[in-house]
């Protein structure tokens, strides 16, 4: 890796990442167009959230990389072994001892710090995608604040089903201005990215957009008066190996058994609460 | 050959980053880029370091009241000098010149706020003033001490009446090299 600038990344494409960054953090939600660069990873596979990790890391920070909530995963272990090799700079599984935290579809279950930053791998940026398929029309529909077509969506859920059917990707609205995609987070994660102490960024690298919440910033799922935004429940459920029941449980098939079980989507989270 | 300056532009421009990163998200909050700034050389290093970290020939600036700064930029970061209505970055190196700079940053357009201009802005240590803020980035409303021009750039901000998401966002950076933020959504609320 010698050959490579630190941090894989040459300086003209991390400061156009990092110009962007500071656009997103200016106007919360907003997504801002960058040049999407070529990575020795496929698109899709965390390419956004690559590129701003690379873009924010230096000698003194610490990462921590998951994918799913586990440390373990391919994706997650690639990710770091990648990260570690162009920067050399130390990996933790501890949430508490990262400065920046690499994640795919969750958030932590400890709540972050000021000092730390999310950075969340994006795979669709733009909420309005499922109401309407062109960038064109979304971008105007954003400018305008022209939301109607997400609101029926959600009331036709209703409707048909009794209730709102979106499981991960949930849309929130940031600062009373963007609706915005929180990631393929479940609907469990959401109401962390509310008034949080820390700053999420999102990157979407096949999309080529970047986006954020800076701390402090109110996000609310959305909701109606009457159909207030609910979260999954795992009532009367708890973590097979540490007993927790307030965390976000992963459901297990025995095929063989046919018994279903339930652990921590957290694994760094559930392994400290077996070791105390 | 040698440069005259000892400014990495890899670390020493990832820290000023990280700075001006924690800066924009916690609006109000003083940080350091002197470590940084000290590397450089010339009229203004402080504004300097902010130039090397964010511009290059992809982007656009303009100076108020510096010529030896503004031919430093071009050297050193290749960005393209610009009018000052039309600048992606627009550098102010004196109070006198902040209401001519608020005239005349572009705003970015409500299909487009991240084409919208960024001021950084030079300070005077001392002569703080006390500023009570609100905004994303602060928990319910923070008064903090800071150089008599944010509050003059404030209300010459406020004077625009820009539309949301449309708007400018501030970086202040003092002859000491402290640095601080206020994004366009940040507002104050007099004392």
């Amino acid at each position: 890796m010698d050959r490579y600038n630190y941090a894989f990344l040459d300086e003209n494409s991390k400061r156009e990442i990092r110009r962007s960054v500071l656009k997103a953090v200016a106007v919360p939600g907003y997504q801002v167009p960058f040049g999407s660069r070529e990575l020795p990873i496929g698109r899709g596979w965390g390419t956004g959230g690559i590129q701003l990790t690379l873009s924010l890391i230096g000698p003194e920070d610490t990462l921590k990389v998951i994918d799913q909530g586990s440390d373990e995963s391919v994706n997650a272990v690639n990710i770091k072994k990648f990260v570690k090799m162009c920067t050399d700079v130390p990996c933790t599984t501890r949430t508490q001892e990262a400065t920046i935290i690499q994640t795919r579809h969750r958030v932590p279950e400890i709540p972050l710090k000021n000092n730390q930053i999310l950075v969340l791998q994006v795979p669709l940026p733009e909420p309005l995608r499922v109401v309407e398929a062109r960038e064109e029309v979304t971008k105007k529909m954003h400018a305008e604040q022209d939301y109607a077509p997400i609101w029926l969506q959600l009331y036709e859920s209703l409707v048909k089903y009794k209730k709102v059917t979106i499981g991960t990707e949930y849309p929130c609205m940031a600062e009373n201005r963007y609706i915005m995609n929180p990631s393929p987070i479940p609907k469990f994660d959401n109401p962390k990215l509310h008034e949080a102490e820390c700053l999420y960024l999102f990157g979407a690298g096949r999309e080529k957009k970047i986006y954020a919440i800076p701390p402090h910033t109110r996000v609310v799922s959305l909701a109606f008066d009457d159909v207030p935004f609910e979260k999954e429940s795992f009532k009367g459920k708890c973590c097979r190996l540490c007993g927790s029941t307030d965390t976000y449980l992963d459901e297990i098939f025995d095929s063989a058994t046919g018994e279903k079980y339930y652990q921590c989507s957290d694994t760094s989270y559930c392994r400290e609460v077996r070791s105390k | 050959m040698k440069p005259l300056y000892t400014f990495d532009e890899t670390f020493d421009s990832q820290k000023i980053f990280r700075t001006l990163l924690e800066a924009m998200s916690n609006p109000g909050r003083k940080l350091s880029l002197a470590s940084g700034a000290e590397k450089l050389y010339g009229a203004c290093p402080q504004l300097l370091a902010a130039a090397m970290t964010l511009l290059d020939s992809k982007v656009s600036f303009h100076v108020y009241g510096s010529p030896e700064l503004e031919e430093q930029i071009v050297l050193l970061t290749h960005a393209e000098k610009e009018e000052a209505q039309k600048a992606d970055y627009l550098f102010v190196t004196g109070a006198s010149f902040l209401e001519e700079a608020f005239r005349d940053a572009k705003p970015g357009t409500l299909a487009d706020p991240h084409l919208s201009a960024t001021l950084v802005i030079l300070c005077e240590d001392g002569n703080e003033e006390e500023l009570v803020l609100e905004g994303p980035g602060i928990k319910g409303k923070e008064t903090v001490s800071l150089p008599a021009e944010a509050k003059k750039t404030l209300q010459l901000r406020e004077a625009r009446c820009y539309e949301y998401p449309a708007g400018v966002d501030m970086i202040y950076i003092t002859e000491s090299g402290q640095v601080f933020c206020i994004p366009r959504l940040v507002k104050r609320e007099d004392v």
